[in-house]
């Protein structure tokens, strides 16, 4: 539906975009995810030719959006967009979310009809008359989803929708764009910050760091194996080492890394002597007394724990094992007794736990 | 202070028995300054939405020059005017020396810098997002400018009722463009002018608060407009 | 919301175009209303007799006059009079402005107007021979006087004019207590009379008016003659006024001065009317023109002008030309300005 071709987008000495390759395809949810200032507004601007970029093609459905001086007004009209700033005009809640059927023409009855029924799906029924400015904030973002929604656009562009809501208000707004791409099959591209955001709701995931995606796949693989250390360190894996592939097995498949002075089974691809990058997802170690028996299959690192601390609803803890591993803790074992900073631990994780990646 | 009082009864007195010369006079008032108005605004309101909106080569000049237009005196601008329309001007042909249409005319340069530059400013003040956002939602290019204009128009209306009081007031333009003739071009302003001169204050004063009255009156219909 | 804001914009837009039609109709037809004027200024006509039948009717192209007066005359109420009743027998269009003398000689000579009617017989004369002006006709005149505070520190009332201002002159460079003279400053007849009364006293104004403004006891206004009196009067000075502005503002209490010295042919007033040289611009209305100056020297409105002002102020405001060559003549006026029609 939509082929993004090494678009480069520069302001002034400043480098925002970097040389964009991607294909959105028809119906999907994408998410752009990253840190902020590092494109992905701009890439959204430029999608929905708010922006032109300094150099690349976009093909929207086949059409060029910037051969000529202007994008043509019904190609245009295909596309909509809800801003991370709410921009609410100044008249009520109704004529809002009519306006784009007004530019379109639709007749009075069509409209009300339409906005009427799209006041129900927001959930704010009875508030056509109700002056659009005095809405809360996530009000506000919902009648402008309503609003972009309403004229049935193929795609529609969402530029960090929720970075100003609060939890309920976001949850919200996330049914709201399922219900969207799943009752209208409408193509959305989002972008956001908040990665669990991202895996929620998305098809697919674009990583964009420094101005290029770095990875694009869908979220389970992005966790689970991502693109590289910058992938990895941007989505929460904290543990994220050098090393160099020491020896591989008969199989082919396993092999033993040394980072350090540690060494661990792994299963890779990668090649005797390769120096590369690795990366163990904090949930897949597991923490044991430091007196544990070794268990078959699994890699056994003796350690000392360093910190225990709390991210969001999980608690960690960091262990020193020749390298500082972050694993997840239940609450049973951080209760238990003898689980305290300084304690020495044992962890065991799966050789497939394990993800190798190039050295970048 | 006694022209004060007499000039507030003779107001009075001059309102409820309608006194012809005052009508004549003031609807004269109305339809020239009226007309400035509505001519400005229609000449400056798109011109101040392009300039607010397009980038172009000595744009940031323009609106300096522009600004400083509103501390043209009224009498410079009647005296070019003078002598554009004058028998011997360029415009001499057009018979407008000593009209109303001139002195309407006359206001309507007086008063396109205030409203052109304070659309500008008003339209400037307005969130990038709602541009963006019109823009997105696919209006015309004719949708946009009238998107826009709405979503600003309490600032514009401002802009306005601004033009609008700089052209009832203003004294200097009338006088010259226009000769101050009576059943002709005399005004409140000008007609306030005449009447001090010859030593009748209260009636000038009387004159005065028939001007305020019909500012007032005018600017409340607009401000209901507003506020609608 | 849309389609109302439309409309709202095509309302303004059709009140527009109704407004330029009113304005650009209203090139006289509504007129002015003659009756229950606010600016009642000087008195009404005992009995206003119209103009006899002289200016019959006749069939004009554009039946429209423009005349350039100065502030002063039109003050007075008497042109408002005299073109009401010419406007009623022949329906021309009588369109007055009133400015100062140096403006409306202006709007003449650029050909805006149709006739000037002023009372600076020098810049006239300078009018004419430039061509800018031809047929002069002297319709009426008056004094200026002389008004200062009932003290008269330098005790000029009763002097001849000259004397007086020589009086002032010495006394207030020496310094004399509260001796001061407050001139118009300005290109008025006025302004042109007191420069001539110099003049006539020997000193020459474009000499010695700098010097004089930087001592006290001379100042400049700049202003009207109303504003003139009114500085005067607040400074306990001296000026030079007409004589209509003066017992305007006398009598209403505007101000509070003597009249000091009002007699001497050196203080005379001269009114007269000058057309347009149509040989310069062919388009003005030369004829309506004609009509209008030969009807100022009718004897009905000569009757008229000689009895304008009495009921409010107890005086006339002017003398008719009209019978007055002995007074007129010392000024260059001739008897053919005064009597003989135009043709």
């Amino acid at each position: 539906m939509i082929e993004i071709d090494n678009i480069h987008k520069n302001f002034e000495a400043n480098n925002v975009l970097k040389g964009v390759y991607a294909n959105i395809k028809m119906g999907e949810i994408f998410t752009i995810i990253g840190p902020s200032g590092q494109g992905k507004s701009t890439l959204l601007r430029i999608l929905n030719t708010l922006e032109t970029p300094s150099s690349g093609k976009i093909f929207f459905d086949g059409n060029d959006l910037f051969s000529g001086k202007k994008t043509p007004v019904d190609v245009r009209r295909r596309m909509s967009m809800v801003f991370q700033k709410t921009a609410v005009f100044d008249m009520n809640v109704f004529d809002n979310i009519a306006i784009g059927l007004k530019y379109r023409g639709f007749s009075k009855t069509d409209i009300s009809e339409t906005v009427n029924r799209a006041l129900d799906e927001i959930g704010l029924s009875g508030y056509g008359g109700r002056s659009a400015g005095t809405l809360s904030g996530g009000e506000m973002q919902r009648v402008a989803l309503a609003r972009a929604i309403v004229s049935k656009p193929d795609v529609l562009y969402l530029d960090e929708p929720t970075a100003s809501l609060d939890p309920v208000n976001t949850e919200k707004i996330e049914e709201l764009i399922l219900h969207y791409n799943r009752e209208y099959g409408t193509t959305i591209v989002m972008s956001t910050h908040d990665m669990l955001q991202g895996q929620r709701l998305s098809d697919r995931i674009g990583v964009m760091m420094d101005g290029r995606f770095l990875q694009i796949a869908a979220p389970d693989e992005i966790f689970s194996r991502p693109g590289n250390e910058n992938v990895a360190r941007f989505i929460g894996i904290n543990n994220v080492f050098y090393g160099t592939i020491k020896e591989k097995y008969s199989d082919g498949v396993h092999g033993t890394l040394k980072s350090g002075n540690v060494v661990i089974i792994v299963k890779t691809n990668y090649k005797f002597g390769d120096r590369v990058t690795f990366c163990i997802r904090p949930e897949e170690i597991t923490v044991h007394d430091h007196r544990a028996e070794p268990i078959k299959g699994r890699n056994m690192l003796p350690g000392k724990i360093v910190s225990i601390h709390r991210q969001g609803r999980m608690m960690y803890a960091d262990i020193d094992a020749g390298i500082t591993i972050s694993a997840m803790v239940t609450w049973e074992q951080y209760e238990g007794s003898g689980f305290e900073e300084g304690n020495n631990v044992m962890l065991s994780f799966k050789p497939r736990s394990v993800f190798v990646m190039e050295k970048v | 202070m006694n022209y004060i009082i007499e000039g507030i009864y003779q107001a009075f007195v001059l309102i409820i028995t309608l006194n012809p010369e005052v009508v004549d006079i003031t609807i004269r008032t109305l339809t020239i300054t009226l007309g400035a108005t509505l001519i400005a605004s229609v000449l400056c309101i798109p011109l101040g939405i392009y300039i607010a909106f397009n980038e172009f080569y000595g744009r940031k000049t323009l609106i300096s020059v522009i600004q400083t237009l509103y501390a043209l005196p009224t009498v410079v601008v009647g005296l070019v005017m003078y002598m554009i329309l004058s028998n011997n001007g360029p415009l001499g042909f057009l018979d407008l020396l000593f009209t109303s249409t001139g002195v309407m005319l006359g206001q309507v340069v007086l008063i396109l810098p205030i409203i052109t530059g304070l659309t500008i400013s008003a339209l400037s003040n307005l969130d990038s997002t709602i541009r963006d956002t019109i823009v997105s939602l696919g209006a015309t290019t004719g949708q946009f400018f009238t998107s826009m204009v709405l979503e600003a128009r309490f600032a514009i209306m401002s802009a306005v009722i601004m033009g609008f009081s700089r052209a009832i007031s203003e004294v200097g333009a009338a006088i010259m463009i226009g000769g101050n003739i009576k059943g002709h071009t005399r005004i409140l302003t000008t007609a306030i002018t005449l009447e001090t001169n010859i030593g009748n204050f209260s009636l000038s004063v009387a004159l005065g608060i028939i001007l305020l009255l019909i500012a007032l009156t005018v600017t409340m219909i607009v401000s209901r407009f507003q506020q609608s | 919301m849309e389609n109302k804001n439309f409309k709202v914009l095509a309302i303004f837009l059709l009140s527009a175009f109704v407004c330029v039609m009113l304005t650009a109709g209203c090139t006289g037809t509504d007129g002015s209303a003659q009756t229950a004027t606010p600016t009642a200024t000087a008195g009404q006509t005992v009995t206003a007799t119209p103009a006899p039948a002289e200016t019959a009717q006749k069939e004009y192209a554009d039946k429209e006059l423009l005349i350039a007066t100065t502030t002063s005359l039109y003050a007075t109420g008497l042109l408002d009079q005299l073109a009401g009743e010419f406007m009623n027998d022949t329906g021309v269009d009588i369109k007055i402005t009133a400015v100062g003398t140096g403006t409306a000689l202006e709007y003449g000579a650029n050909g805006d107007v149709d006739l000037i009617m002023v009372h600076d017989r020098a810049r006239e004369d300078a009018f004419i021979e430039d061509g800018s002006g031809t047929d002069r006709r002297v319709f009426g005149y008056n004094y200026f006087v002389i008004v200062g505070p009932e003290s008269d520190p330098a005790g000029i009332k009763g002097m001849a004019p000259t004397e007086a201002l020589e009086t002032i002159l010495a006394k207030g460079s020496e310094g004399a207590e509260g001796v001061k003279f407050v001139s118009r400053g300005d290109s008025s007849g006025t302004h042109g009379k007191e420069k001539a009364l110099w003049s006539v006293a020997g000193y020459d104004y474009a000499e010695y008016e700098p010097v004089w403004v930087k001592e006290d006891w001379y100042v400049e206004a700049g202003t009207g003659m109303g504003g003139t009196l009114t500085m005067a009067d607040q400074m306990d000075a001296y000026t030079l006024s007409d004589i209509g502005t003066y017992l305007k503002y006398q009598g209403d209490g505007t101000v509070n001065l003597a009249e000091l010295v009002n007699e001497g042919d050196d203080l005379i007033n001269i009114y007269g009317a000058i057309l347009v040289n149509p040989e310069k611009y062919p388009d003005t209305n030369v004829e309506v023109g004609k009509d209008w100056v030969n009807y100022l020297i009718t004897d009905g409105v000569q009757d008229e002008i000689k009895v304008f002002g009495v009921s409010d102020y107890g005086q006339p405001l002017f003398f008719p030309a009209m019978g007055a060559f002995d007074v007129l003549s010392s000024s260059g006026v001739t008897q053919d300005e005064i009597s003989a029609p135009l043709a």
